[in-house]
């Protein structure tokens, strides 16, 4: 009898050791694609399965609980750079306006943590996302924001269907950096940019450089985002009508090589080519050896944009730096203009997963951005981003964003086209890396984005 | 209590496996099932509605040269490594079996890069291929040198060193506990029958191995075929997506190009070229097993 009693606590004991053994193991499991949303093909169904799990072990996902307490305002972060600023900014808005904030970061596509964040029911009260984003989840997943005052105040807000959803974060322009102090050093002339719009001057100055002995004084940046997504998607963007010109291109009606602007930006980019400093490894080069190169002035010239400055200020960094339109030979005046505009966009979550309470939290927090003293502060002093409101007025503090602000100012801004299908990027930078590489030629490469295009499912808007 | 009634085997199967049986099912089983019915709807990851589009998925995913070219690619790689693998662990194992001086050392040395995650490693190696590589090879030649991750076939072979360093000394633990498991007697047995050390090894070691042969190829090829976290912080795919290998492009598919069902379906496709070719390496493996 005694024997039985004994064997059957020792199963009970088995079993609940084993049970627990599991509960553990699923509760990491669950914390952690939450938290960093692991980069993982099947994160969503994970997270999804894992919520059962999470609800049976108490400790599992500790954020999970938090998000669906009170007044809780959480703000997912998709600037990289300015992580550490929104983390201070949260505690001191915290303190301040009596809101607990809570910033999120994830460095997955944007697109995919917030498909985990949804899959498992807790969406973010106020997202930072990218503008195609805003044109995918507006209609069902963001706050109708055409009541808000600062509407009015800027000109990059993203509408659907004339309601108002995407509140600009900042202003961002792409074009070729220069560090003046570089090129001062050996022409003994200050640099003034406008002097070198056409594709000729440009080489001339070039030229200039290498007998002054900077041997290579170009870095071109082998990222497919770098090249498929700013400098290809400059093509489509240098005109009137880009979407008719897109259409074309899908129907085949246009061939990107019979494309003038596109033969146009690729002489530039072939100067560019062969003046780069990695020319026989152009595809290993890494980005931060190339931006640190410019920021010390080894080379003069990079092709990117003000959001660089993340990268290069943590060099030792050269006084006179900024930003100038893309050299061409052209009279159209696309050489007098960086492309650019409304970058990063926050939107406020809709569903019932978020209380009233929490997105008028959100809607304040937006006001404070553009209104208030403190918010402008942390816009354009701490995160040194340049504000897409005209009522501010605080100066830009790195030279590439005082640069861009001077250009948007002045009306120079070309801007960005939104619509490009998700796949654009990597399949067509992928192509231009080629190109780079000198494993294919122009007529190879306009060939590629031919057959891309033909066969693209153009986004709807 | 009668021991043979239905009841008391039900009870004492589910005090036992119940719990484990439940998760699996929440963890796995159904998840599985949800993300088999994913394939038959166009969803894009964060919409509201899924519309239901029969078929039309597998049909993508039949007509995607990329997911193809991706998943020959994954074969190739995962042939060389499996190869690789075994081979080198299975001499790591012999040589800290043979009673080397410093053995338990050499074991920890060897299984250590299995315990670096397989994305730290992955920076790891991408610096070491991309600077010091290429300035012992600038030291040497006196030009410059490009980076093996810059040319298509070096950065294949990039993928396949890393992985074999990586795997080797995790598959080495099985061989070396496989080596254990063969009776001194036997092995003794067969000297003094006149057999030389290679032949003991061929006829009477390798034999009563199998059992660890089989293990280390399904724990390898499995893990070669769902290569993801080194091929994205090695290669992220480049140069020109020439390494982008089947799970990096399922991921992509789903979540960077937002065909979420399409990606899911390729997933499937992958998961079920994996099973085949593990059952049947299994089921080969197991058909000719010895016992000791």
């Amino acid at each position: 009898m005694a024997n039985k009693i004994l064997r059957k606590l020792t199963g009970i004991t088995l079993s609940a050791v084993l049970a627990a053994g599991m509960l553990v193991g699923c509760g990491g499991g669950a914390a952690a694609p939450a938290a960093d949303g692991a980069a993982d093909a099947s994160a969503p169904t994970e997270a999804a399965a894992t919520e059962a799990a999470a609800e049976a072990s108490s400790d599992a996902g500790s954020d999970a609980a938090a998000s669906g307490s009170g007044e809780m305002l959480t703000i997912f972060n998709s600037k990289m750079e300015i992580q550490d600023q929104m983390e201070a900014m949260a505690e001191k808005y915290s303190e301040e306006k009596g809101v607990d904030v809570e910033v999120y970061y994830s460095s997955d596509t944007v697109a995919a943590h917030l498909s985990t964040r949804y899959a498992s029911g807790e969406p973010y009260v106020l997202s930072m996302v990218d503008a195609k984003d805003i044109y995918s989840l507006a209609a069902e997943h963001a706050l109708d924001l055409s009541d808000q005052d600062w509407v009015k105040d800027t000109s990059s807000a993203i509408a659907v269907d004339g309601k108002t959803y995407g509140f600009p974060v900042c202003v961002e322009a792409r074009g070729v950096i220069y560090n003046a102090d570089a090129i001062k050093a050996i022409t003994g002339k200050d640099f003034v940019p406008a002097d070198y719009a056409t594709l000729d001057a440009f080489s001339a100055l070039l030229d200039e450089l290498k007998a002054g002995g900077m041997e290579t004084p170009v870095g071109i940046m082998k990222e497919d985002w770098s090249l498929g997504a700013h400098y290809l998607a400059e093509v489509y963007e240098q005109r009137e009508d880009p979407d008719a010109f897109v259409k074309a291109l899908n129907d085949g009606s246009q061939k990107i090589e019979d494309d003038e602007k596109f033969n146009s930006l690729m002489d530039t980019f072939d100067v560019l080519k062969a003046n780069n400093y990695a020319a026989a490894s152009a595809i290993s080069a890494e980005r931060e050896v190339t931006e640190q190169k410019l920021a010390e002035g080894e080379i003069a010239f990079m092709f990117g944009g003000n959001w660089d400055w993340s990268v290069i200020n943590a060099y030792d960094y050269s006084e006179n730096m900024g930003i100038m339109p893309v050299p061409q030979n052209t009279s159209d005046g696309t050489n007098e203009k960086l492309v650019g505009g409304g970058s990063k966009y926050f939107f406020i979550d809709s569903s019932d997963k978020v209380t009233d309470g929490q997105r008028q939290a959100a809607k304040d927090f937006l006001n404070w951005l553009v209104y208030e003293e403190g918010g402008q502060n942390f816009l354009v002093t701490e995160c040194a981003l340049v504000p897409a409101f005209s009522n501010i007025t605080l100066a830009v503090a790195d030279p590439l964003g005082a640069s861009v602000k001077e250009y948007a100012d002045a009306g120079k801004l070309i801007d960005n086209y939104n619509y490009l299908p998700d796949d654009h990027y990597a399949v067509l930078g992928a192509a231009f890396q080629k190109y780079l590489a000198d494993q294919s030629d122009r007529a190879g490469f306009a060939g590629e984005i031919d057959k891309y295009w033909t066969s693209a499912t153009l986004a709807e808007h | 209590m009668d021991k043979t009634k239905m009841s008391y085997k039900v009870s004492q199967f589910l005090m036992f496996a119940g719990p484990a049986v439940i998760l699996f099912c929440g963890t796995v089983i159904i998840p599985f099932i949800y993300g088999l019915y994913l394939t038959f709807t166009s969803w894009d990851g964060v919409s509201k509605t899924k519309p239901f589009v029969g078929l039309a998925n597998y049909a993508a995913s039949f007509s995607d040269t990329a997911y193809w070219q991706a998943l020959v690619r994954t074969v190739i790689y995962s042939a060389f490594s499996v190869i690789l693998i075994n081979v080198v662990a299975f001499l790591l194992a012999y040589l800290v079996t043979s009673g080397v001086k410093g053995q338990n050392f050499f074991r920890a040395g060897f299984f250590i890069p299995n315990l670096i995650g397989g994305i730290v490693l992955g920076y790891v190696w991408k610096f070491v291929f991309n600077r010091a590589f290429v300035a012992i090879g600038e030291a040497i030649s006196g030009g410059t040198v490009p980076s093996l991750l810059s040319t298509t076939g070096g950065a294949m072979f990039c993928l396949i060193l890393v992985s074999v360093w990586q795997y080797a000394g995790y598959m080495m633990l099985i061989y070396v506990a496989g080596f254990m498991s063969v009776p001194e007697s036997l092995k003794e047995a067969a000297l003094i029958d006149g057999c030389t050390p290679s032949q003991a090894m061929k006829n009477v070691t390798v034999p009563l191995m199998r059992a660890s042969f089989v293990q280390c190829i399904f724990l390898s090829i499995t893990r070669c075929f769902m290569v993801y976290d080194m091929n994205l912080s090695l290669t992220k795919g480049e140069p020109f997506n020439s390494s982008v290998m089947a799970a990096m492009h399922v991921y992509n598919q789903a979540f960077t190009y937002k065909n979420y069902g399409t990606g899911q379906a390729e997933a499937l496709i992958l998961f079920v070229v994996c099973a085949i070719v593990g059952v049947t390496q299994v089921y080969i493996g197991k058909k000719g097993e010895v016992a000791a």
